[in-house]
């Protein structure tokens, strides 16, 4: 069975999959990827596309087997966990559905407004000085209309303040969700540790930098965000950065709701 | 009495859902219909059992568990019955992933079209203008109140609904050629995925007769007829109570040619 990790700089999405990875004690290979260079759209040896090119999540990580290339990170955290320590879902139906629906909250709401943010801030001056030739190469190569769309407004800059006010809100709201959370002193979000710890981390790692008045009167979370980033399994992946500063480092993500 | 209650509208989309899952489980359960297009889904009965005022809802002791593929997960993790979930774990990522493209990329493009024209026209005829002002003012959800706002006063834009069609275009063609490489959606197993993908789709060769029909969509014809056939199934769509659920019986038919996109809108519920 072949089986490769490709994963962005780890912020996001890639970095919620790299923790997850660390937790389950696999050991598959790992290799880093240019998101903003495409090169998640030109993967080697892909057989079945589909949910690379169709996935929700914009450019998140793509675990390739024998071909089949998977996506969305909360899918690939479970299928890391179920394959390996199986530690990091709640084994009780019903806390387990809690923590599918917090990984929903923060996939549907926060991830769309976090990705929105970041790509203001630092994939917009990347791609906008990118030439015409290697632009239309990476274009050319994405299948999915509306995420081409979205690679298209980051470069120009199409980032409209109603989007950008909303998207703000939306980090708060999570922020104030996981303050609210640990409010009774426990030490993980579900109790235990689990996928949605590494998901949510993943998404507001690099929040604080751009909105830090969302975090001013949020002590538990940022004890909480301290936390997760010293976990052996975050800095082992932390440790695969190849610049400075991940946590600023964005790709387009998954598309703002469409129903308002 | 049973200890599950199920507050749903229609056999249909989201209502659908844990209807038929808990259904083909067989965990009996206490059938609570809201009529959605009267707004009961509103009302302070229902806001006490969810605050969000969004359907469906499951209770299950004191516990009260939302949205439609949670609980359809739930269901399956807490019951006994037959296993909607396959053993291997790669299958179980593809169905996860095909229910999250489908929550929330394919079926809102759907429901774009069937709150259009049919929720939006039905409400609005049945309370008139300035009653239903006030129904929607009383939304918990803020996004919802845009949904029906939109949905009653004809408010979606051309673009909006020309990428729904799109997208429903796109999500048709993806759902035929994955149906070709297995028996069921995403597994060689009967499965969750196959439960919410029949809500999303069972009219379709009535809604989108253009696209999908056995000429066009064969593998979608027959995954359709095959869950249409199920026992849980005939079960589940016998508790609708509007012509949007009597749609299934297009099923029924053994062949269903390509017809015109036109006789698709005006067969009511699109």
């Amino acid at each position: 069975m072949s089986t490769i990790l490709y994963h962005g700089e780890p912020n996001g999405p890639s970095l919620a999959v790299l923790a997850a990875l660390g937790e389950s004690g696999l050991d598959i290979e790992c290799q880093p990827i240019d998101l903003l260079a495409g090169e998640r759209h030109r993967l080697p040896g892909v057989t079945e596309p589909v949910a690379r090119d169709m996935g929700v999540e914009g450019e998140g990580p793509v675990l390739v087997i024998d071909g089949e290339a998977m996506t969305e990170s909360v899918f690939i955290a479970q299928y890391l966990d179920e394959t390996g320590a199986n530690t990091l879902q709640p084994r009780d139906a019903y806390a387990h559905w809690q923590m599918l629906m917090w990984c929903r909250r923060i996939t549907e709401r926060c991830a769309p407004a976090a990705a929105f943010l970041g790509c203001k801030a630092q994939a917009h001056a990347v791609l906008s000085a990118m030439d015409e030739t290697p632009w239309g190469d990476v274009l050319a190569a994405i299948a999915s209309e509306d995420l081409r769309g979205r690679w298209s407004a980051v470069r120009t800059g199409d980032f409209p303040e109603a989007p950008l006010t909303d998207s703000a809100n939306k980090v708060a709201d999570a922020v104030a969700m996981v303050e609210q959370q640990l409010a009774d002193g426990r030490d993980w979000l579900m109790g235990d540790l689990t996928v949605a710890d590494f998901e949510t981390y993943g998404w507001l790692a690099g929040m604080p930098a751009l909105l830090p008045a969302a975090f001013a009167a949020s002590p538990r979370t940022a004890a909480w965000l301290d936390r997760v980033r010293t976990r052996p399994s975050v800095q082992a992946a932390l440790a695969r950065a190849a610049t400075v500063n991940p946590e600023a480092a964005w790709a387009p993500g998954p598309e703002i709701n469409r129903w308002g | 009495m049973a200890e599950v209650t199920l507050y749903h509208w229609e056999p249909n989309a989201n209502s659908g859902k844990p209807m038929l899952a808990l259904m083909e489980k067989g965990v009996a359960f206490d059938s609570h219909y809201i009529d959605m297009l009267n707004f009961e889904q509103h009302r302070p009965e229902y806001l006490a059992i969810n605050p969000q005022g969004t359907i469906p809802a499951m209770t299950y002791g004191d516990r009260v568990l939302v949205e439609s593929t949670a609980i359809m997960e739930y269901v399956n993790e807490q019951f006994a019955g037959p296993d909607l979930m396959p053993g291997d774990a790669r299958d179980r990522w593809r169905i996860r992933w095909w229910m999250k493209f489908m929550d929330q990329w394919l079926a809102p493009s759907f429901s774009m079209f069937g709150w259009k024209y049919f929720v939006g026209p039905n409400a609005l005829a049945a309370h008139g203008q300035e009653k239903i002002e006030a129904q929607i003012a009383r939304i918990p959800l803020p996004e919802r109140q845009t949904a029906w706002r939109k949905a009653v006063f004809g408010l979606f834009s051309e673009a909006e609904m020309a990428e729904s069609g799109r997208r429903i275009a796109v999500g048709i063609e993806m759902l035929e050629r994955e149906l070709g490489k297995r028996e069921w959606l995403a597994s060689d197993h009967y499965s969750l995925a196959d439960v919410n993908g029949f809500n999303l789709a069972y009219a379709l060769p009535l809604s989108q007769p253009h696209l999908s029909n056995d000429d066009l969509t064969p593998n979608i014809m027959r995954w359709l007829r095959a869950i249409y056939r199920r026992p849980a199934t005939q079960a589940c769509w016998k508790l609708g109570r509007t012509p949007m659920a009597s749609r299934v019986a297009i099923l029924e038919q053994d062949y269903i040619p390509p017809r015109a996109e036109a006789e698709g809108i005006v067969s009511g519920v699109r």
